[in-house]
């Protein structure tokens, strides 16, 4: 029995080993070519949100797009992104915010989480869409409210990570 | 001979007219030097070459938005300013790490030290480097002092969607309040 057990095993670790870096190759094929990544304007036509909720998460994402690897984040409007082949245009939609309260958090520990949902749309210049994602960002304990946009900042670089490839980002 | 000490009242009205003027050019001068006094601030977010959470001093100065950190300064040019907004919020009296060790307190002790907090204004703006891209700033400083600064930057070119200030998102940061968008 054991005769057979050991090669079945050796087997099964042989299949994972080759099937894990197909997969791998697979998905890196479906990720979208960019030459460079530009970050709009968080908009916020239908929620109001306050001035420093909407600055704090248009820095805090391309301050994290950074972070993860994106060596040309271009600002809105910056000129410079003009005529870079296979550029990458962020649209980020803001659709769901809570106001919490630090307070009501420290204080009961259950209440005042502040939450912010956010529609991510990665597109061309041209405006065809590429990638639409809802992204949220929370703060259930600890810290003030703007570290809810910290938190959709981290989440919505992870997104642009996992599914956009530019040339000196691997 | 008496007729020659004491003034007529036509010359002590225009007196009188002339030390107000003399006193209302000093109060104003007063008030502007007052307003360009830097402020104690903490960026949170948003100037080029500062860290986040960086504490230091606000001004403006010279058609700048001049802010000094230590050693290090970060100048913004108010005309290059396309909103400036402030807000109001709080923070907790007690600060960051005495705050944090004093959630171990016992009977609810920390809990109860979270229950104070004080009152502060927010600034933030929006402007444009050189190269056209959209950077913003956000600063929190001792309440009723970021409308003075908001005023400075005004009167030096910057722009503002809202003059007359009314933040009425501001409220929101403040007090609890929901706003939830259609489902998708």
């Amino acid at each position: 029995m054991k005769r057979l057990l050991t090669p079945g095993i050796w087997l099964c670790v042989a299949a994972v080993l080759f099937a894990c870096p197909l997969f791998a190759r697979k998905s890196r094929s479906t990720r979208i070519k960019a030459g460079a990544i530009q970050v709009g304007m968080i908009q916020s036509d239908e929620i109001k949100l306050p001035a420093e909720f909407q600055i704090a998460l248009y820095e805090n994402l391309i301050r994290q797009l950074g972070k993860q690897g994106f060596q040309h984040v271009y600002r809105d409007g910056d000129r410079n992104a003009i005529g870079i082949t296979d550029l990458v245009v962020l649209h980020s939609t803001v659709r769901g915010f809570k106001a919490g309260s630090e307070r009501a958090r420290q204080v009961t520990t259950v209440s005042g989480a502040t939450s912010i949902t956010v529609h991510c749309q990665f597109s061309r210049p041209d405006g065809t869409s590429l990638l639409e994602r809802d992204v949220n960002g929370k703060v259930r304990f600890f810290g003030g409210n703007l570290k809810a946009t910290y938190d959709f900042a981290k989440k919505a670089a992870r997104v642009a990570h996992e599914n956009v490839s530019l040339p000196d980002h691997e | 001979m008496t007729k020659d000490t004491y003034m007529t009242p036509k010359r002590v009205i225009v007196f009188v007219g002339l030390v107000l003027v003399f006193a209302g050019t000093l109060i104003s001068r007063a008030k502007a030097q007052q307003i360009s006094r830097p402020t104690s601030v903490v960026q949170l977010t948003g100037l080029a070459g500062v860290k986040e959470n960086a504490k230091g001093t606000l001004s403006v100065e010279k058609g700048n938005l001049h802010f000094v950190q230590g050693k290090r300064s970060s100048d913004v040019s108010a005309t290059s300013v396309e909103d400036v907004v402030t807000g109001s919020d709080s923070q907790k009296t007690v600060g960051k790490t005495v705050g944090m060790l004093s959630m171990a307190a016992p009977y609810g002790g920390g809990r109860f030290l979270s229950l104070f907090r004080t009152k502060i204004d927010t600034l933030t703006i929006l402007y444009r480097d050189a190269d056209g891209g959209l950077h913003g700033a956000v600063f929190t400083m001792p309440a009723g002092t970021a409308d003075e600064i908001k005023k400075e930057l005004l009167a030096n070119g910057a722009h503002a969607t809202a003059v007359e200030d009314s933040n009425p998102a501001a409220s929101a940061t403040s007090s609890p309040s929901s706003q939830k968008g259609p489902k998708q």
